[in-house]
């Protein structure tokens, strides 16, 4: 019976030691060279995460965030913290630090550098990267011991944690001493992320590498050795440069990918466009025609939504077929119940659309095959889009047309970006083709842009004429509760006034565009393999896609 | 000497008038550049970000009175103040990176296609019926008249994407360490070739034409019969009694494409992604960038001004009736 025991033992080490592949028992060797490209004129000597000018190339290589968000997955990857926790009341946060944090040059990454980086957004609201001190939600900050973290808010709140991960977490010892952080070039980063090393800075190439005191070092990570980042202007040259194997990682808009792409090499040229966020048509429903609900949802009968996405944008996003605010990006939230009393809406139903109006009072009394209103007065307003955005204007302009179909007079109107951008914020558009706020951490950040009397004037999604302070009222208590059940049933609600009133027609969530080579570089994120989200420019799903990352 | 005064205090005239309508133009364009900014980030900004950048640039209201004497102050000192899409990057050490890759292109281009096409235009004239004169001129105008983003283009397709021949961008390969070593020059002169070979495709037809008509007027001249009568040989006839004084109209031509040539830039090095002041200049432009609009711009003017004037100088070498 002992011996046999033994024999398992062993064969289990021999198994496991088979299944790794390397002698250290890392997943991966280290080695080689990542290349992704970046859309700039030309590089700079500039490694500031505050100043943005480079910001794509410092969040998510050098520095490390606390956690990152996986909505894909629906989880929080843990970074610098291992865990935070609410007070019971919701007026303040604590985070834990992972115990034993370096900087790259060696030196103790403790709470006092979190409290530092933290109070930075305090002192100027330039570098408030989490946007919390600007809208009055911190109160203080304080480090509780070398490990420990205590934010204090000045009211209830339960979503803090969704804005932490865009925190830099900046060496206090380096940046205290820098005059104006601003304008501050930090040549010579030192940071907590798997990448610190500045080793080339050219105008066309920048290239970093290992972080020698990287605090996941023992798991092997990262990978890869460095990132080379490549200078390029615009998307084509991405896509000629992807086509010749130069890049590995391309986040572009490729025009006919199969044929241009994948077809010269199918073995390692590869694409995957999961769904981002929602692409509505916003109504403003102040004025007639868009003041009488049935003729919302008229207009949103009228539309053949997979036929748009065909044709107007090459086949790439998925179109929606519910109408409560949120699209692909969140369909684990999606609520059955509420949708199945609005999918109707959703679908391309012209007679349902024409029969409607009729009973509203929609005739055409003038004979021009258009319909008129039910006071006679003709209908006919313009769907703003901006110049140049080509896969929008070709989209509008197929909504124009089918809702000719059903006898509404509708034009494409292409305006300048401060035009649509001034029009959307005050509420003077009669229609608009615009995102929505559905690619967040949470599904209320959706409904408080699309609702939310205080986000008026500010967002391009809620000068459409509808709210109520009940609704208000909902989201603010979402907020403040930390109650999973509670959560749930403010969303149904939300999801139930965003059907009944149809302030906007969603049509189709948009891709996230993803390229990847798998010449060199293996362990993408695929359809089949679809563990995150994979957005370069977005530092916690940038660092989650990176740290899979390995050298073929 | 007081043609050399002269011609300096018509360029000064110039310069002000050029520097006083690069203030006006980008002020007179719709938007303003932060706004473009989250224009081309197609809105993914978020709202606070906005805000911060704006307060950041600094781009706050002012009389445009005011504004036009902070402008020329900061002409004439050189310092044209940080560039706004690459914010805190001063203007000027941005051009000083980009100006010698498009004095190299443009000079070696312009060299490239004068020289060929003045030694078409004069061969042609000089025996005028025979092949060069029929073929070479409907030819190269025929080339010529391609739009320039189309012939690049389509030399980009050919030999970089699809033969692989010559690289697909850059001024040269960004692994190797710049320097003068050979390794280097060399890849420069590789990743030259085909931008180059699109602006001489676009210039040469001007050259051959110009040359062309220049020396047809000249050689009617009676000193050219008189040359002949002497017995002197047709190559010295041609190059220095004839070419030589057709060459007075080409000089001031060549002066004036100055200004041509950049805009020709501006298409090649954005197909080619070129790390010259071309490209910068149209990525300025869809950034509303001000600063950095100005400074090529103003550039720009300095050029074609500068060309001009060495034009002039070497109309005093070329044509001694000035020198009195």
């Amino acid at each position: 019976m002992k011996k046999l025991g033994l024999t398992i033992a062993v064969s289990a080490i021999a198994a496991g030691m088979a299944l790794s592949a390397h002698a250290d028992g890392h997943k991966h060797a280290q080695g080689g060279t990542l290349t992704v490209p970046i859309i700039t004129p030309t590089f700079v000597d500039d490694f500031n995460p505050y100043s943005g000018a480079q910001g794509d190339m410092v969040g998510g290589t050098m520095y490390e965030p606390l956690w990152a968000v996986n909505a894909m997955q629906g989880e929080i990857n843990w970074r610098l913290a291992s865990g935070f926790s609410y007070d019971d009341d919701l007026m303040g946060l604590t985070i834990n630090l992972k115990d034993g944090l370096t900087w790259s040059d060696g030196e103790t990454l403790d709470a006092d550098d979190v409290v530092y980086s933290l109070n930075l957004g305090n002192e100027d609201a330039k570098l408030d990267a989490t946007g919390q001190w600007s809208s009055g939600k911190f109160a203080s900050v304080e480090a509780i011991d070398a490990t420990t973290v205590y934010i204090k808010f000045a009211a209830k709140d339960g979503t803090i944690d969704w804005h932490l991960p865009r925190l830099h977490v900046v060496p206090q010892h380096i940046f205290s001493a820098v005059e104006d952080i601003s304008t501050f070039s930090n040549s010579n980063p030192v940071g907590s992320g798997p990448m610190t090393e500045v080793t080339q800075v050219r105008d066309n190439q920048i290239e970093i590498c290992r972080n020698p005191n990287y605090y996941k070092a023992d798991q092997g990570l990262p990978y890869l050795d460095c990132i080379k980042f490549r200078q390029y202007t615009d998307n084509s040259q991405i896509q000629a440069a992807l086509i010749n194997d130069e890049i590995d990682w391309g986040s572009n808009f490729i025009a006919d990918i199969e044929k241009t792409y994948v077809a010269p090499n199918p073995e390692n040229h590869g694409f995957w466009y999961p769904a981002n966020d929602l692409i509505n048509i916003y109504l403003n429903t102040r004025e007639a025609p868009f003041s009488d609900i049935n003729f919302r949802k008229a207009f949103s009968m009228s539309l053949d939504r997979p036929m748009i996405v065909d044709l107007a944008a090459y086949g790439y996003p998925t179109p929606e077929s519910h109408v409560t605010g949120l699209g692909e990006f969140f369909k684990t939230h999606f609520n059955d119940e509420v949708n199945a009393k609005y999918d109707y809406l959703a679908e391309y139903n012209p007679e349902a659309a024409m029969a409607l109006l009729d009973e509203a009072g929609y005739k055409d009394i003038d004979g021009d095959g258009f319909l008129e209103n039910p006071d006679g007065s003709a209908i006919n307003f313009d769907i703003h889009v901006v110049n140049g955005w080509t896969d929008w204007v070709q989209t509008v302009q197929m909504v124009s047309e089918y809702l000719a179909e059903v006898g509404i007079k509708a034009n494409t109107k292409t305006v300048d970006w401060s035009v649509y951008d001034s029009a959307l914020k005050e509420g003077t558009y009669e229609a608009s083709i615009n995102w929505s706020k559905t690619n967040a951490e949470d599904p209320i950040q959706a409904y408080q842009d699309y609702f939310h009397t205080s986000r008026q004037n500010n967002s391009w999604h809620t000068n459409h004429g509808i709210s109520s302070p009940a609704v208000d009222a909902l989201i603010d208590e979402y907020a403040a509760t930390s109650d999973a059940d509670r959560r749930k049933a403010i969303l149904a609600e939300l999801m139930d006034f965003t059907g009944e009133n149809l302030a906007f027609v969603p049509l189709f969530s948009n891709p996230t565009w993803y390229q990847y080579n798998a010449t060199r570089i293996g362990g993408w994120p695929t359809a089949d393999n679809a563990f995150v989200q994979p957005v370069f420019y977005d530092s916690s799903r940038k660092l989650i896609t990176f740290e899979q990352l390995y050298a073929k | 000497m007081s043609f050399v005064l002269r011609r300096f205090a018509f360029y000064f005239v110039a310069i002000m008038v050029a520097i006083t309508f690069n203030f006006i133009m980008p002020r007179m364009m719709p938007g303003d550049p932060v706004d473009a900014l989250f224009a081309s980030a197609q809105g993914r900004m978020s709202l606070e970000t906005l805000a911060a950048y704006k307060e950041m640039l600094g781009f706050v209201d002012g009389p445009l009175h005011e504004q036009y004497f902070m402008y020329l102050k900061s002409i004439f000192t050189w310092d044209l103040g940080p560039s706004i899409m690459l914010y805190p990057l001063p203007v000027t050490e941005l051009l000083s990176v980009k100006v010698p890759w498009t004095v190299g292109l443009a000079g070696m281009s312009t060299f490239i296609s004068v020289f060929i096409g003045l030694l078409i235009g004069t061969y042609a004239s000089y025996h005028r019926g025979g092949f060069v004169d029929r073929f070479m001129p409907g030819f190269w105008a025929f080339v010529g008249a391609m739009p320039q983003p189309v012939t690049a283009l389509f030399i980009f397709f050919i030999f970089a994407l699809t033969w692989k021949v010559f690289p697909l961008s850059y001024g040269a390969n960004p692994d190797l360490d710049p320097g003068y070593t050979w390794e280097y020059i060399s890849s420069i002169l590789h990743h030259s070739v085909l931008p180059i070979f699109c602006m001489v495709l676009g210039g040469i037809a001007a050259w051959i034409f110009n040359m062309r008509n220049a020396m047809i007027n000249v050689l009617g001249e009676d000193y050219i019969t008189m040359a002949k009568a002497k017995g002197l040989s047709n190559g010295r006839i041609m190059t220095r009694y004839a070419a030589r004084n057709a060459l007075l109209p080409v000089v001031t031509a060549v002066s004036m494409q100055i200004g041509f040539i950049m805009a020709g830039a501006i298409f090649i090095e954005t197909v080619f992604n070129y790390p010259g002041v071309g490209l910068l200049l149209f990525k300025a432009l869809g950034a509303r960038d001000y600063p950095t609009m100005q400074a090529c711009f103003l550039l720009i003017v300095v050029f074609v001004l500068v060309a001009n004037f060495i034009a002039d100088l070497l109309y005093l070498w070329l044509d001694p009736r000035l020198r009195k």
